[in-house]
């Protein structure tokens, strides 16, 4: 049996340099491999500290260890960087890791020999970074400054042959709009907190792959044969007819519900924005590399000022949250605005829109005047959000305060991202659900607890109202948790109800580090398709290292506390964990108040509740629940004693 | 079974381009059955792009080509309908019906 050799590839863009060795067996042992290992390496190549616009920072891409490999869901790439979004008030940025599909992109980074591949420096003009196997090099991409993300992954996919994986940014990307994010391939995105802006500030406009190496597997016989059985038993689910004619289009009965933002009645959001509006606008679903489900979409847009648009993407929650928080009741026009994010600008849609409505709103009110918008009148219609999202963009007038995003804001106006109304903003960062729509559920927890507040592959089962307890349970047993573990989370308390939404989190992080080292799809064990136990033979197969569930969530532990060490030594700890204020107030709707409540309904959570379930996680995680950071008893138990000096620090 | 004639092929891959999602799963299986590594390169087909329309679809080469003995893992692998396979003598090895609005 011979293990597959894998391999860091480091590039120096100031330089040109490029350095490719061999990763230790060792690492990917205790690391998994891709992702895992990448935050490994980020430890060491990322000093503490610097600014992440500026060439020291580090761009860490890491395809999954089973990308490329015939397993189903499993397309997935992680880039970790540190993220210039103002996480606090006090200038702190956190170091996290976002993923995005596709169908090209891990496929060439793997052929190419580059499981984990370091960009730091900064490219002296515009380039394109070009990686064909071993040759890696810098390309003049002079013509494409200013361009939009489609025109140049069109051009370069036309240049470097049709395998071509690409990462393109747009032109808030190379303004440096702070939650600026990339477009993979044509219809994923990648890098919520503004890894677009860390492209831009080294002058990169886009990574072009293309490789012609295998992708082995230690174990073929033992490998295809459960790669086989997983793709039969997915093939079973239910509701996949359903969902590869619709992909995220479909799902708006739950969708409705959990991600309401209380200003319109439901029929009326139903009316303008459901199901009618999505079966009418999609043309084709489409796949990641090995994905026998498929959720992104192609679509056209009918009858309107922008009739005949066609984009990729998944436009439809998008535009029916923010179409609802701006009152706009034409879903082709917020459509058309989350299409021309992604085709071109790059800009991150959700914060955007939700800082657009917010400084509408403060304007309306009287909070803030002309002379901050220097002289622009905020009105509530389209044509204003057009002008404020083009000033984002460029940076133009007020733009270039919006462009910062809410911390300035702060500074700046003297409006608390705290008062904002829906969704809740944590480290900077605005979420994409609300906790009170959807109830505190262990996702609504790991968006405060992880460094980087986005989902970035954490759903479980419990994304949804109303599972029961036993499919909640499952998801963990299938994991090889003990019973104890697995009893003491589900302890009904008076403040998280029938389950511990604190201690659940715990594992749901460790589980999301494994999804991600490996590459698969959180759709797949959102859906309940994969398990712990089913990744673990396969890993075994492919990696050459015998594996279990459990052993895959300790990997998994490793990896987040290496994580979270690297956040530590930034200065992050308990009080940047705060859940969103707005939580705690109640959402006055037409459908009535809607307060944040456990996760059946049985009570309203008040903070005293909260802050019992986040002692609860830290104590799961054996952290000090006073500083919210490891302690040195569990690094050491974890073998990554390394980092203990940190905590001193 | 109808029995075969001079150079007819023992059964027939059809190609319905409409239904390509563009997963892959058929180049890696096809390269993992013959060489025991993913390898697109290494496969049987080749994934035409069309930039412009942002569609894709299977284009198996012919040549080399040896339908697996009878039980081709590329349409065992697509699970959505792209590429089927169809046992009995046939003129063409390889069917493709283009992308077209009516056909689905």
């Amino acid at each position: 049996m011979k293990r597959p050799t894998t391999w860091i590839v480091r590039v120096d863009l100031t330089t040109g340099n490029v350095v490719r060795s061999a990763v230790d067996g060792s690492l990917s042992q205790s690391y998994l491999g891709g992702p895992g290992v990448g935050w490994r390496l980020m430890a060491d190549a990322l000093a503490p500290g610097i600014d992440p616009l500026s060439p020291q920072n580090v761009i860490c891409i890491n395809p999954g260890v089973l990308v490329g490999t015939l397993t189903p869901g499993t397309p997935k790439t992680t880039v970790i960087t540190k993220f210039p979004t103002e996480a606090s008030e006090d200038g702190k940025h956190f170091v996290g890791a976002c993923t995005a599909g596709g169908r090209y992109l891990g496929l060439a980074l793997k052929r190419a020999g580059c499981h984990h591949l370091l960009i730091t420096g900064k490219a002296d003009k515009p380039s394109v970074l070009r990686i064909r196997d071993e040759s890696i090099d810098l390309i003049d991409a002079s013509n494409y400054w200013g361009e939009g993300i489609e025109d140049v992954m069109i051009d370069l996919v036309e240049r470097e042959g049709p395998e071509s994986g690409t990462i393109v940014i747009g032109t808030s990307g190379e303004n440096l709009v702070r939650h600026a994010l990339t477009i993979v391939d044509r219809a994923n995105s990648l890098g919520r907190g503004g890894l677009g802006a860390v492209m831009g500030s080294k002058n990169l406009k886009a990574i072009v792959v293309n490789g012609t190496g295998d992708i082995e597997v230690a174990d073929p016989a033992r490998f295809i044969e459960a790669s086989e059985r997983l793709r039969d038993s997915v093939m079973q689910w239910p509701r996949r007819e359903h969902w590869i004619d619709l992909g995220l289009a479909a799902g708006w009965d739950t969708f409705k519900h959990t991600q309401y933002p209380g200003i319109w009645p439901k029929d009326r959001w139903d009316e303008l924005y459901g199901e009618k509006t999505r079966m009418e606008t999609v043309e084709d679903v489409i796949g990641c590399n090995s994905c026998i489900l498929g959720c992104r979409l192609r679509w056209r847009t009918k009858g309107g000022e922008f009739d005949g648009e066609v984009g990729f993407g998944s436009p439809f929650s998008k535009s029916a949250t923010s179409g609802m928080l701006l009152g706009e009741e034409d879903f082709r026009r917020m459509i058309h605005f989350v299409a021309d994010a992604n085709s071109r600008t790059g800009i991150d849609f959700y914060t955007t829109t939700r800082i657009i409505d917010f400084v509408t709103k403060m304007y309306e009110l009287g909070r803030i005047g002309p002379s901050q918008t220097g002289g622009l009148e905020l009105c509530r219609d389209y044509d204003t959000y057009q002008k404020l999202y083009e000033m984002t963009v460029n940076r133009e007038g007020f733009g270039d305060v919006l462009a910062d995003g809410w911390m300035r804001l702060k500074r700046d106006l003297g409006l608390d991202p705290q008062e904002y109304w829906y969704a809740g903003i944590c480290k900077g960062v605005d979420f994409i659900y609300d906790a009170r729509p959807s109830n505190f559920h262990p996702l609504m927890m790991t968006f405060t607890t992880r460094p980087r507040p986005h989902h970035g592959g954490s759903h479980t089962r419990t994304n949804s109202r109303n599972k029961t307890l036993e499919e909640i349970r499952d998801q963990v047993e299938r994991w090889g948790l003990a019973k104890e573990t697995i009893d003491h989370i589900f302890t009904e308390s008076s403040y998280s109800g029938k389950f511990n939404v604190g201690r659940y989190t715990r594992y749901m992080e460790d589980m999301m580090r494994v999804k991600n080292a490996i590459g698969l799809c959180t759709i797949y064990t959102y859906q309940g398709l994969l398990f712990g136990d089913d990744i673990a033979e396969l890993y075994a197969a492919a990696s050459g290292h015998e594996m279990t569930a459990l052993g895959m969530v300790e990997c998994g532990e490793r990896i987040h506390n290496v994580a979270k060490m690297i956040n530590v030594r930034e200065g992050f700890g308990r009080v940047d964990d705060a859940i969103p204020e707005v939580w705690f107030r109640a959402m006055e709707s037409p459908e009535g108040r809607i307060e944040m409540q456990d996760y059946y309904q049985t009570k309203t959570l008040v903070k005293a509740d909260t802050d019992r379930i986040l002692d609860d996680y830290y104590d799961e995680r054996g952290w000090d629940p006073r500083t919210g950071r490891p302690t040195v008893v569990r690094l050491e138990a974890l073998g990554i004693e390394e980092f203990a000096s940190e905590l001193a620090a | 079974m109808e029995e075969r004639k001079e150079g007819e092929s023992p059964g027939r891959l059809v190609v319905l381009a409409q239904n390509c999602r563009g997963c892959r799963s058929c180049q890696l299986a096809c390269s993992f059955e013959k060489h025991s590594v993913f390898n697109p390169g290494k496969s049987m087909i080749v994934m035409e792009r069309d930039l412009v329309n942002g569609r894709v679809a299977p284009m198996i080469k012919p040549i080399g080509c040896d339908l697996c003995g009878g039980d081709p893992v590329c349409a065992s692998a697509c699970k959505y309908g792209a590429i089927t396979y169809e046992a009995g003598p046939a003129r063409e090895k390889i069917v493709v019906r283009p992308w077209s609005k009516e056909a689905s």
